[in-house]
């Protein structure tokens, strides 16, 4: 059997996601990287004798590795071994398509155009020849639709035929004095897979990932001696690709004017962003919406966790006659774990996530994210810190891979810091089910706004320390769409699964961890030593074991809390100490899973700094403000 | 490399540039000079040229010499491709050294349409050099200039926004502005609008 890869691969919102769906069909064994969107997904199909692995790649406008999601993509480029691409481009803005699948072909990568949203460029009388396109590129162009799944079968055979596809079609051509530098610097780049004329044009387009490629370090000095003499070499190369780019769509567009009322259908969405990105409004709409999602959030994943709690606990007390055992404890704490994982955080998270993902598809997050920029800008975040903060609210390892949307470390790591002040499900569960119930609603909002005065002097900190300067602005605003639910929903799956895979396991083994180290006696030994902590909170000893344990497995904080002091809370604890004990257990990294993807991402060294400091920030910010509550 | 039928345009265009600007009939010799591409692409794109009428060999049998004429029709698109390459050249040359710009005309002048040809004709008609984006007042321009750096500037031409395009400012915001280029909006940070300079555009 033949076994083909092919990247999918195009600019964001051009519909990839909708294509692979159509491609793959529902029989897929979708095997992701763990992640969000920044990772590639694939998918395999089998056709007659064929098997086709598809690689899905995140969004980009063009191939160079200057973000995370570049990187990412030319990575699978030049290292999946692929057989050839699908480049999908967008017919109602053509030119910039077109700039990425030049750049494709300069990669020299056997291609196929595949022409989306046919159908809208015609209503804006835009309309594209594609036998014309064809015989100027020297590709294959089909034109496509996947939600009615036009033009899709011929795709799949222009697939199977991906070999017959030419290595050197079209190329773009520059000025003579760039012509020149392409071939000296071509002369001097090692053995690699990856075509020399595309390595000459990265470097001199003053990407320096590429510098590497080249033979030795006085070739880089001659290509930047080069660059002197035309300072403007790197700007030109791009100009010029688009210029080509552009060229070429001339040829093949035929641009009918419409009259005024056919375009009316547009003026919905300008409607919409009157509001929207509207000076005042924008910002207002912007927190009210967040506020709203928040509330349904919380009243949805309450019922939900309501139900599903009340048939776990039946199912957990089953087990309470072999209890005294190690073998029963181990499976008890265990399943305890397992099941308020799958109980509290599950349906809250997988609503959020869900929503999450309509907003995203919908086009609202972007203008939302705009929104949010003013004060991201403030802290010195990019505006694209929105969408692991957002995520933060869900669960906090994904939101800590997340992170990786932006584009310097220094960004990650700064955005990541910042997560120890964004309640995660499991925080947000302690806040409402422990302070709030026990202590009142007034003093849950409190621990809220405390969180965020916290995370604010935090984030200012930080911005003072380090200096960092943040990525400016410079994001598309989609156009609305209606959402696809099966993309929606895949969405939300793929962003879950860190949850599910990783996440609802550790919690089953904190949970196991705890009964060990509870049976064999030594949660209590800890309580001595670590007095100071409680004395300084002002709460009773014991409290500290749910806090210290609280961090192998969040979701027990609570119930570990109710078996150190009995159920009655309220009578042995005063609303300030709930209120303390509510700050001390949810500022921080919150959890060692949440510590293991942060070691992961940044390294032992910076992880372990973060969480600690972050959790010592809590406690010194929780026993400050208790001072000064008493004083009064 | 390009396609022998990109060859033979440019070649073509050459000609006609070549034969226009003499406005009489030229020595096929001289021709041949000025035309610095192999000869026999010279004589292929006679011939085409020929084919369409838009031009005539004629020949003297002493001394022995082949001349090329425009005919009528072979003159007006003479001019044409003329009016395209002094018009880029005058673009370039306000922006560029003066070897550049020739150079980067010879190229660009068979690459590009009349229509932006007219947009670079309206640009260069603009002595002043436009606004920065963020000063700009009216609802529609030009963006005549781009001045980030390479990171920022080649994501920004990949975008689409791209010196020569038509921009509509939509929205002001705080924090930037919100802008659209051929159908597509984009939120641009104050710092970046800046950089960008804008033409009034003039409505046709």
């Amino acid at each position: 059997m033949k076994k083909f890869k092919i990247l999918l691969i195009g600019q964001p919102n051009v519909g990839k996601s909708s294509l692979l769906n159509v491609l793959v069909g529902p029989r897929v064994t979708v095997s992701n990287y763990p992640g969000t969107t920044v990772e590639v997904t694939k998918a395999k199909k089998k056709i007659d004798n064929t098997e086709i692995e598809f690689v899905d790649t995140p969004g980009i406008y063009s191939i160079s590795d200057r973000s995370e999601e570049e990187k990412v993509t030319e990575k699978a480029l030049f290292e999946e071994e692929i057989e050839g691409a699908i480049t999908i481009a967008d017919a109602t803005s053509f030119e910039r398509s077109l700039y990425m699948a030049l750049q494709i072909l300069e990669a020299r990568v056997p291609t196929i155009l595949a022409l989306n949203f046919v159908e809208d460029a015609k209503k804006k009388g835009i309309e594209i020849n594609c036998e014309k396109l064809e015989k100027l590129l020297g590709i294959p162009v089909i034109s496509i639709n996947p939600l009615t799944k036009t033009g899709i079968d011929k795709l799949v055979d222009a697939v199977l035929k991906i070999e017959k596809i030419p290595k050197r079609a079209f190329t773009v051509e520059y000025d003579d004095h760039i012509e020149k530098a392409i071939n000296k610097i071509s002369s001097q780049i090692k053995e690699t897979s990856i075509p020399k004329r595309f390595i000459a044009l990265r470097v001199l387009e003053r990407d320096e990932d590429f510098y590497k490629y080249l033979k030795d370090e006085r070739v880089i000095e001659d290509a930047k001696e080069n660059l002197k003499e035309h300072p403007k070499v790197a700007e030109d190369i791009s100009i010029t690709r688009y210029g080509t780019a552009a060229f070429i769509a001339e040829k093949v567009t035929q641009i009918t004017h419409l009259r005024k009322e056919k375009i009316g259908k547009e003026k919905i969405g300008e409607k919409i962003d009157r509001v929207l990105l509207h000076k005042t409004w924008g910002l207002l709409t912007t927190g009210l919406f967040f506020l709203a999602i928040f509330g349904i959030l919380l009243y949805l994943g309450n019922l939900i966790q309501g139900v599903l709690m009340s048939s776990s606990e039946s199912f957990l007390s089953s087990f309470g006659a072999v209890e005294h055992s190690i073998i029963a404890t181990v499976l008890v704490q265990g399943l305890t774990g397992l099941v308020t994982g799958v109980s509290i955080a599950l349906p809250y998270i997988f609503l959020f996530y869900l929503i999450l993902g309509l907003l995203e598809d919908t086009g609202l997050l972007s203008r939302f994210i705009v929104n949010a920029e003013r004060f991201l800008k403030e802290l010195s975040l990019p505006a694209k810190a929105f969408i692991p903060l957002a995520l933060g609210l869900g669960c906090t390892a994904p939101a800590c891979r997340a992170t990786r949307v932006l584009s310097s470390k220094k960004e990650q790591f700064h955005t990541a810091s910042l997560l120890a002040f964004v309640p995660c499900s499991s925080r947000i569960a302690i806040i409402m089910g422990i302070v709030g119930f026990y202590g009142g609603i007034i003093i849950a909002l409190s621990v809220f706004a405390t969180l965020l005065v916290a995370g604010l002097i935090w984030a200012f900190g930080i911005k003072k320390m380090f200096n960092v300067k943040s990525e400016p602005l410079l994001l598309e605003l989609p156009p609305y769409r209606k959402p696809l639910v099966e993309n929606v929903l895949a969405k939300s799956w793929i962003r879950m699964k860190d949850f599910v895979y990783i996440v609802i396991p550790l919690l089953a083994l904190g949970g196991i961890a705890y009964g060990i180290l509870n049976m064999a006696g030594l949660t209590s030994i800890i309580i001595k030593p670590l007095s100071p902590i409680t004395t300084w909170l002002g709460l009773p000893p014991a409290t500290i074991i749910p806090l210290v344990f609280g961090f192998l497995q969040k979701d027990l904080t609570g119930a570990m809390l109710i078996s150190v002091l009995g159920s009655k809370i309220s009578l042995v604890l005063t609303p300030i100490q709930i209120y303390t004990f509510g700050i001390a257990a949810t500022i921080g990294i919150p959890c060692i899973i949440a510590l293991g993807i942060l070691i992961k991402e940044f390294g032992i060294k910076k992880a372990a700094a973060l969480t600690v400091s972050s959790i010592i920030y809590g406690f010194l910010i929780a026993g400050i403000v208790r001072r000064i509550i008493s004083f009064f | 490399m390009a396609k022998e039928s990109d060859i033979l345009k440019i070649v073509k265009e050459d000609i006609l540039e070549v034969v226009g600007r003499k406005n009489k009939r030229t020595p096929l010799k001289f021709m041949k000079l000025e035309v610095t591409v192999s000869h026999s692409f010279v004589s292929k794109a006679i011939k085409e040229l020929e084919e369409e009428g838009l031009l005539k060999i004629s020949s003297e049998k002493r001394p022995r010499k082949e001349y090329v004429q425009l005919t009528k029709e072979g003159q007006v698109r003479a001019n044409v491709v003329i009016k395209k390459h002094s018009i880029l050249e005058k673009y370039f040359k306000e922006r560029r050294s003066e070897e550049e710009a020739i150079k980067t005309t010879n190229i660009l002048e068979h690459y590009i349409s009349t229509e932006a040809i007219d947009t670079i004709k309206k640009l260069s008609t603009f002595k002043k050099k436009g606004l920065p984006l963020t000063e700009f007042k009216q609802e529609e321009g030009l963006i005549a200039d781009i001045n980030l750096d390479i990171g920022l500037f080649e994501r920004a031409i990949s975008m689409g926004v791209y010196p020569g395009e038509r921009i509509r400012i939509t929205n002001k915001i705080p924090n930037g502005i919100i802008i659209e280029i051929k159908n597509k909006k984009f939120a641009l940070d104050k710092d970046i609008a800046k950089e960008i300079k804008v033409l009034e555009y003039e409505k046709i």
